[in-house]
């Protein structure tokens, strides 16, 4: 044996044994592509975090902010708020992604000939519908009650980190303002979130610990539906008391330009002052009063309420928080982001109905302006009128003679407000409070409260800023019932596709069996071969709050001393 | 190290005790009289011996009198031959078909004869391997192997095959099990890009139990390759050309329905609700209205003829056609006793079953030189080059289901007054349907990949004791793919329907229709450094000592890293009006994609191994990784191995007694190993997701979490055997060796990682953690034999067998887990107790009074009269002839087979003619048929025209009934009903190969062979499907450890008729 070869051998394990120690640094990789949760801790980093909630709170799929998504309904502007247009008879479809043919499927059609269509589906009633097929984790993704609740979850989360933070990270400049600039936006989305879920689902849970670099989970203490709206409005009011101690400076608007997204700063859709920002949130909790009580239980202290609130909400003047599309579609898609963007045109997603059409002053025959520049027939390339009838197994109600015109191709008058502009920033969505909304509920309450004539002059305002051009109705004395036909008119036609409308079905008594008084009479609407019968009754029947969904219960058990999770309809 | 030298000092003395007192020559030859060299020959119970030169030639110093030689090469079978008083000595070598005096190194680390080995290893030569007509290494070894499940799973040029070597390890990485090429990693490359001609030999460990050596990324299996060398002597030149003719299967006769049922006025002609014929628009290409189809109608049935304003076409003669691929290679090699080399390039090409659709191109060169650099001191350089271009346009999913989800009446090949080719012929055909045509017509695709495989491979060998080995290997993959959408802005229909506010047209990023050019350059690099040391020490020889223990000692260090990077650009906006054009002309241009992902993971590895004579042997060690995953600072995660076997018939009383004339080999073996499966590389880091909005950028955690709490997955596996071979009818040419190999396994994994959700007021979708613990096992066994030996005649027999199962034992949470395929619609399950990945939905009832799992009527008892069994089987509601499907979902079972076999069989006839098949039969796997599910969607599949009678009524195909298994509970839900067996026997090879070198003994040629050969050619299955053997896993390597029985319109096998002609100098 060589001496030769056993330094060879030694050498070699040296040299085995150093490159082994001169790898440890090679494993530091971290991840190159994304910064660390320490990128939020920073003034830019937590200002970025707070223009996240457009991402986190309102979209979904793969690398957004909640889990499921179907690109047919799309993302929240378009999909979970479609559930409520879908159910408020505003639109139509018979494209069954994650159920919405079913969602809206009313129990029964008669038409005036006495004959009826059926809900064609199995199950063939809404409510046996979610709580047999739909409202199952097992459904993961497909279930029509998860969307809502995982977005504004989302949304809540993002709220709560940046809440959690904001008083860790340094400011500079007026670092008190600034602070209170994130505080008010988060609590505001909070109080957003808290109002959606309360004012939808039976029961809800308070969740405040952030979810995101660490995971501080959830808890299992459902509560009622009214306990979500007080926190929501707990959260608004701190959010009032927080704007009410600023005063904007340039630290307050370069902070609130730096949130709401540029392409949103359009039209109605500034940077909102301290005042503005409280008169939305005023609107918002009025808000939560009207659509949480049935018409015929609203009471008198109520309507005092709400007259108080609206007294304090947004004027015809102020900015508020509106959602506007772009070419890259950051936040909204400029031909799919909203549900009135999936409505336009003949063979989209949604086809609005014949009864959203029928609740113009004066029905399809209606002078409104917004009728002319915003609907029109469905024709084909001759000019002859083709119903949309499509796939009739799927549903009863969407058979409509009607489109959204796309305002983009087609603009008609500028002094008429816009339904459906597929252009990058086009269309305005109102995401939360809007003036039009604030009036026509401080309208509602003025005639219920026997002011009709303030009220139908409040309708009157609106319809002029919307550029109806309508006649007024204030001095013509119409009595009080009359009146409140105005406004629900108003309410339809003035206020769609703002989110609101199945809370007003829901409030005016429409959803209910039709045994309870529910249902709608005198109807517009089409048998499978396209035939208009005028003196149709629609019996809708549906579950007026949700259930919790079950993607959360299966994960999140309700724990002892909840609030029940099933509404006991 | 002292203790080396002092045994090294005690052998030199113990080599001179032998005498060597005169020299002997010889040649060694191989069946056909050619030299073979390298043929290792040693005096028997010395150390004593040489190498053949490249002429096989030897001479050896031997004692004067006594003693015999023994001449061993591998695949060839070992000879004992006693010493004669002569000086010189020829020998002839011969072919060993015993698989077990093979040498194996795959799982062992140091090279060993199969007959010492404890795990069970499968080892595949290129003579077995079918010359397939895909030309790629993956697809030959499907049915190869005993005990995996090698499936071709898409027959998309150049898809991928799908392997489960066993059972189901992980479900966050997939099944894919780790590939070596001669020694080395191949982590860039995949299997499919490999030329088949340049593969010499297979092995395959299946499991832990085997694969620890190899460290985390073992746990799998691993496929090793290796490549063919040159052998020192003439050179050696081998030519191969083949053509085949690809046609699409369609084994389970899929087609549309040839009758229809929508409102046909007096006159049968389709009307609209206008009451007008339904006509084309020839100036856009689209039909004037929809047509009336009352589905649900219980009074409807599709029996209306095609005879009128809307004609019958034959979408599947339109869409596919038969497909050629042609392969060409040429090799050469030789060498000499210094050196070796084989140098190979080969080309295949194979054009797709779907018409225009393109075709996929390969071209390898691969080149292995060896040297001696010095005594003891080698030098092997191993390069494989492969080029691969594809042209593939579209998707078959896109196309397939495009087509298969339009009314047959829908004629594509019709063209607008001006020439354009209709995208969307309107909701008139089909809702889901969109021209396949158009797409071929405005899609042009170019993706270029360039494959290096690189390793150096130093190894010195000391004259006794140690072995010293380094490998270096380098595995580079470039990507440059650019995929143009053209400009569709002038083609009429798509004006049309502009016009109508409907956007029809296809992109890739644009959301108009002027068109977009994405470009991808992708890149993956992989290193692989292994230095190894290896000590044997063989105390009888080495020591003289009366002791027959032989020790192996192995060392080894591992690096691995590999660093993927993604770019995406794309740009915008292309000219309509003239070309050509480039990226510049268009009118935007953005960066998609910018992606790095690096992955580090070194470790060391111990294995010592001892022999007791012949007899027994026992080995254990461990395996110690650092992993970039787990960050620096991280402490190192080590598992353990050990394997041990008994060869029985090594005693005295089985060598020297009767049993050995029967069962002359048997060995009892068994093996434990634990393999970690790391996390991905950035599944332990949390991360802010970075947005831009508007001009700013938005920060947001996205609802998938990554934990930095997550553990690396662990699989453990035990597995025995027994290796035997018998002879059955010693002293005649029929059935001597048979050698027979079962391998029973079990293991487990723990902490199997997995997206768990958490409930969404958390705010967030999922987060990883270590959710599941997963269980299989299985048996497999392999029995090959030479049923028949003649002096003219050889007739060799495989039989491969192998049953698995993988199930899911703990979920964190104890919550089901409901998955969808990739491919969509589809739902699976993984739940505890479950198998991994079963299918799950809604049932349909064969009784009215069937009960559910509780006793409870699925049907209530009250209106179980509304309902009756149909002369189909199933229950339907008697007023509304839908069927009944139960509220809740069920899991329909498991889509992995029960067992896999084949049955290989070749016939030689005098050495020139060659006759060989191979049948796979797969048993009890299941498909989810998906693509007929969509056909109903819209009444289109042939299963609306069978009629059937409910209480004894005329027969009608009610499409009540039909439509109701689309739409019932849920839009098509998941339904047993199209929950199918797929078992199927398939005659996957058959050959006929005639050498005309050696029928006519042409001088100069070695080898002159044609071959006739089919693959696929004849399925036996109930499926009702294209093909059983498909699915439609699109996960990025079709690997998907859940996502197993799909069949969405996948692209069908193909059956090929091939014409090969062989060349050799």
């Amino acid at each position: 044996m060589n001496i030769f070869y056993k330094f060879r051998i030694l050498g070699l394990t040296l040299l085995l044994f150093g490159a082994a120690s001169s790898c440890s640094d090679q494993l530091d990789v971290e991840n190159p592509n994304q910064p660390s949760p320490s990128a939020t801790k920073t003034e830019t980093g937590l200002i970025s975090l707070g223009l996240g909630i457009y991402k986190s709170g309102f979209l979904g799929g793969t690398n957004l902010g909640i889990k499921y998504y179907d690109g047919v309904p799309g993302h929240f502007w378009s999909g979970a708020i479609a559930n409520h247009e879908l159910m408020a008879d505003v639109i139509g479809t018979d494209i069954a992604n994650i159920f919405i043919n079913q969602i809206g499927c009313p129990d029964k059609i008669t038409f005036d000939n006495g004959a009826s269509l059926l809900n064609p589906n199995s199950p063939n009633k809404q409510v046996d519908f979610i709580r047999i097929t739909s409202n199952h984790n097992s459904t993961a993704g497909q279930n029509s009650l998860y969307f809502e609740w995982a977005y504004m979850y989302s949304l809540n989360n993002t709220c709560n980190t940046i809440l959690s933070l904001v008083d860790q990270v340094e400011f500079t400049g007026d670092a008190a303002t600034k602070k209170n600039v994130l505080k008010a936006w988060a609590l505001w989305w909070k109080g957003f979130a808290y109002s959606r879920i309360g004012s939808m689902y039976y029961a809800g849970l308070i969740v405040s610990e952030p979810n995101g670099e660490v995971i501080n989970g959830t808890n299992g203490n459902y509560v009622a539906k009214e306990a979500v709206i007080e926190e929501a409005n707990r959260n608004l009011n701190e959010a009032i008391s927080i704007l009410g101690a600023t005063t904007q400076n340039a630290d307050y608007t370069a902070t609130l330009t730096a949130l709401i997204p540029s392409f949103n700063l359009v039209g109605k859709g500034g940077v909102l002052t301290p005042a503005m920002w409280i008169r939305s949130i005023k609107t918002l909790q009025a808000r939560n009063i009207l659509v949480n009580t049935r018409l015929a239980a609203m009471s008198s202290a109520q309507w005092d309420q709400i007259l108080a609130l609206t007294a304090e909400g947004v004027t015809s003047a102020d900015f508020v928080f509106t959602g506007r599309s772009n070419t890259t579609a950051d936040f909204l898609d400029p031909t799919t982001g909203t549900v009135s963007l999936k409505a336009t045109g003949p063979n989209n997603t949604y086809k609005i109905t014949e009864r959203l059409v029928q609740d113009f002053k004066g029905g399809e025959l209606t002078e409104d302006l917004r009728f002319k520049n915003n609907v029109k027939l469905r024709v084909n390339a001759t000019g002859g009128v083709t119903p949309y009838i499509g796939e009739v197994s799927r549903g009863n109600s969407f058979f409509t003679r009607w489109e959204l015109i796309n305002r983009a191709t087609t603009p008609g008058a500028a002094s008429v407000i816009q339904w459906s502009n597929q252009s990058p920033g086009g269309y305005e969505l109102f995401m939360a409070a809007s003036y039009e909304e604030n009036a026509l509920m401080r309208a509602e309450a003025l005639i219920f409260k026997g002011s009709v004539e303030e009220g139908l002059a409040l309708i009157d305002e609106v319809r002029t800023a919307q550029g109806a051009g309508l006649a007024a109705v204030a001095g013509t004395g119409l009595t009080q019932e009359q009146a409140v036909a105005e406004l629900k008119s108003e309410r339809r036609i003035g206020l769609v596709f703002r989110a609101l409308s199945y809370y007003d079905a829901r409030r005016w008594g429409i959803l209910d069996p039709a045994a309870s008084g529910g249902g709608r009479s005198g109807a517009v609407a089409l048998d499978r071969t396209g035939t208009v019968f005028r003196n149709a009754t629609i019996e809708y029947n549906f579950l007026d709050y949700w259930d919790v969904p079950d993607n959360e219960l299966a994960y999140n058990p309700p724990a002892e001393g909840s609030a029940p999770t099933t509404n006991p309809r | 190290m002292k203790k080396i030298l002092l045994l090294l000092l005690g052998l030199v003395c113990a080599v001179h005790i032998y005498a060597q007192d005169r020299v002997l020559t010889g040649k060694i030859v191989d069946e056909s009289n050619i030299g073979l060299p390298g043929v290792n020959v040693i005096l028997k119970n010395t150390t004593i011996g040489t190498v053949s030169d490249s002429d096989g030639g030897f001479s050896l110093s031997v004692p004067s009198s006594g003693g015999t030689l023994v001449f061993s090469f591998i695949g060839l079978a070992t000879q004992e031959i006693a010493i004669t008083e002569s000086n010189t000595l020829s020998v002839s070598m011969i072919a060993d078909v015993r698989q077990l005096s093979e040498v194996v190194v795959t799982g062992v680390g140091v090279a060993t004869d199969k007959r010492k080995i404890a795990i069970s290893v499968s080892s595949v030569s290129a003579s077995e391997l079918p010359q397939a007509p895909t030309a790629s290494i993956d697809q030959a070894l499907v049915g190869k192997v005993a005990g995996a499940q090698i499936s071709s799973t898409s027959g998309t040029p150049g898809a991928p095959v799908n392997i489960l070597l066993r059972g189901i390890n992980t479900i966050n990485k997939g099944t894919n099990p780790m590939i070596l090429i001669d020694g080395v990693q191949m982590s860039a490359t995949s299997l499919n890009t490999i030329d088949l001609s340049t593969i010499d030999r297979v092995e395959v460990v299946q499991g832990a139990a085997a694969a620890t050596i190899y460290g985390a990324q073992g746990a799998n299996g691993v496929i090793q390759l290796f490549t063919k060398r040159g052998k020192s002597g003439r050179l050696n030149v081998d030519i191969s050309s083949s053509v085949s003719r690809n046609e699409y299967l369609n084994v389970g006769n899929v087609k549309k329905a040839d009758k229809h049922a929508f409102v046909t006025n007096g006159e049968n002609i389709v009307i609209g609700a206008s009451g007008n014929p339904l006509t084309v628009d020839p100036a856009t290409g689209a039909y004037s209205e929809n047509v009336q189809y009352f589905s649900l109608d219980p009074t409807v049935t599709n029996s209306k003829e095609y005879n009128q304003n809307l004609q019958y076409h034959d979408h599947f003669d339109l869409f596919f056609r038969p497909a050629n691929t042609i392969n060409n290679s040429v090799a050469v090699s030789g060498g000499s006793e210094k050196m070796d080399f084989a140098i190979s390039a080969s080309n295949s090409h194979q054009e797709s079953n779907v018409i225009n659709n393109g075709y996929w191109d390969r071209s390898n060169f691969t080149a292995n030189v060896g040297t001696t650099l010095a005594k003891g001191l080698t030098l092997r350089s191993i390069t494989n080059v492969a080029y691969t271009k594809s042209t593939l346009k579209t998707r078959d999913r896109d196309i397939i289901f495009q087509m298969m989800n339009a009314y047959p009446f829908a004629d594509f090949e019709a063209t607008t007054t001006d020439g354009s080719i209709p995208y969307y012929l309107n909701q008139t055909i089909g809702i889901n349907s969109r021209n396949p045509l158009y797409r071929q017509e405005y899609t042009d695709n170019n993706d270029k990949k360039i494959d290096i495989i690189q390793s150096f491979n130093l190894n010195y060998k000391l004259p006794r004791f140690v072995e010293l080995d380094a490998k270096y290997g380098l595995n580079y993959q470039v990507q440059e793919r650019r995929l143009e959408y053209m400009n569709q802005s002038r083609n009429q229909n798509v004006r049309y329907w502009a016009g109508q506010n409907s956007q029809q047209f296809i992109s890739n990023y644009n959301t108009a229709n002027t068109g977009d050019i994405t470009k991808y350059n992708n890149s993956i690099i992989f290193q692989n450094f292994l230095a190894s040391s290896t000590f044997t020490f063989d105390f009888k020889e080495d020591f003289n000592m009366n002791f027959p223990l032989k020790s192996s000692t192995q060392v080894m260090f591992d690096f691995r890293k590999n660093v993927i990077r993604e770019f995406t650009t794309a740009a915008i906006g292309l000219p309509a009006t003239y070309e050509p054009y480039n990226a510049a002309n268009t009118s935007s241009w953005r960066v998609y994609r910018d992606y790095e992902e690096p992955f580090v993971t070194y470790g060391y590895v111990v294995n010592q191994r001892f022999d007791y004579d012949d007899f027994v042997g026992i080995s254990g060690g461990f395996r110690s990784d650092y992993s970039s995953a787990f960050g620096q600072g991280s402490k190192p995660f080590t598992f353990g191995r050990g394997d041990a076997y008994l060869r029985l018939s090594s005693l005295d009383f089985w060598e020297n007694g009767n049993i050995a004339n029967v069962i002359p080999e048997f060995k009892l073996r068994a093996a434990y190993g634990q393999a970690g499966i790391q996390p991905k590389p950035f599944d332990r880091y949390i991360t802010v997701n970075p947005a831009t909005v508007g001009t700013s950028p938005a920060f947001f955690y996205t609802h998938q979490q990554s934990n930095s709490a997550l553990q690396v997955e662990v699989s453990s596996e035990f597995e025995a055997g027994v290796d035997v071979v018998v002879s059955l009818f010693k002293n005649t040419p029929w059935l001597n060796d048979i050698a027979i190999s079962p391998t029973y396994w079990d293991r487990r994994t723990d902490n199997s990682i997995f997206n768990v959700d958490v409930a969404p007021s958390v705010g967030l979708g999922t987060v990883k953690d270590n959710a599941f613990g997963i269980g299989s096992h299985g048996f497999q066994v392999s029995l090959s034999s030479t049923v028949y030996s003649g002096s003219n005649l050889t007739w060799n027999t495989t039989v491969n067998y192998g049953n698995q199962t993988s199930k899911i034992l703990s979920v964190i949470g104890d919550q089901p887990i409901l998955m969808t395929a990739a491919a969509g619609s589809t739902n699976y399950i993984l739940q505890p107790g479950l198998k991994i990945g079963q299918l799950y939905g809604n049932k349909m009832l064969h009784a009215v009074d069937a009960v559910d799992e509780n006793g409870e009527f699925f049907i209530p008892e009250a209106q179980q009269a509304n309902y009756a069994v149909a002369s189909n089987g199933y229950v339907v509601n008697k007023a509304t002839k839908q069927p009944y499907l139960t509220a809740n979902k069920y899991s329909f079972g498991d889509p992995n087979p029960k067992f896999n076999m084949s049955f290989i069989n070749e016939f030689n006839y005098k050495n020139f003619l060659s006759v060989g098949f191979q049948f796979d039969w797969v048993y009890k796997s299941h498909l989810y048929n998906q693509t007929k599910g969509w056909m109903f969607r819209d009444g289109i599949s042939s299963d609306y025209t069978i009629p059937f009678s409910i209480e004894g009524e005329e027969p009608q195909a009610w499409t009540a009934f039909y439509r109701g298994l689309y739409a019932a509970r849920i839009a098509n839900g998941t339904k047993d009903y199209f929950y199918e067996d797929a078992t199927f026997l398939r005659l996957r090879n058959v050959s006929v190969g005639l050498d005309f070198a050696k029928v006519f003994s042409i001088p100069a040629f070695k080898k002159l062979q044609l071959v006739l050969s089919g693959r696929n050619l004849w399925t036996l299955t109930d499926y009702t499907g294209f093909d059983p053997e498909i699915s439609s896993d699109t996960s990025s390597d079709s690997s998907s450890a859940w996502d197993r029985g799909t069949d969405h319109n996948t692209m069908p096998n193909f059956k090929s008729y091939q014409v090969t002609l062989n060349i050799g100098f």
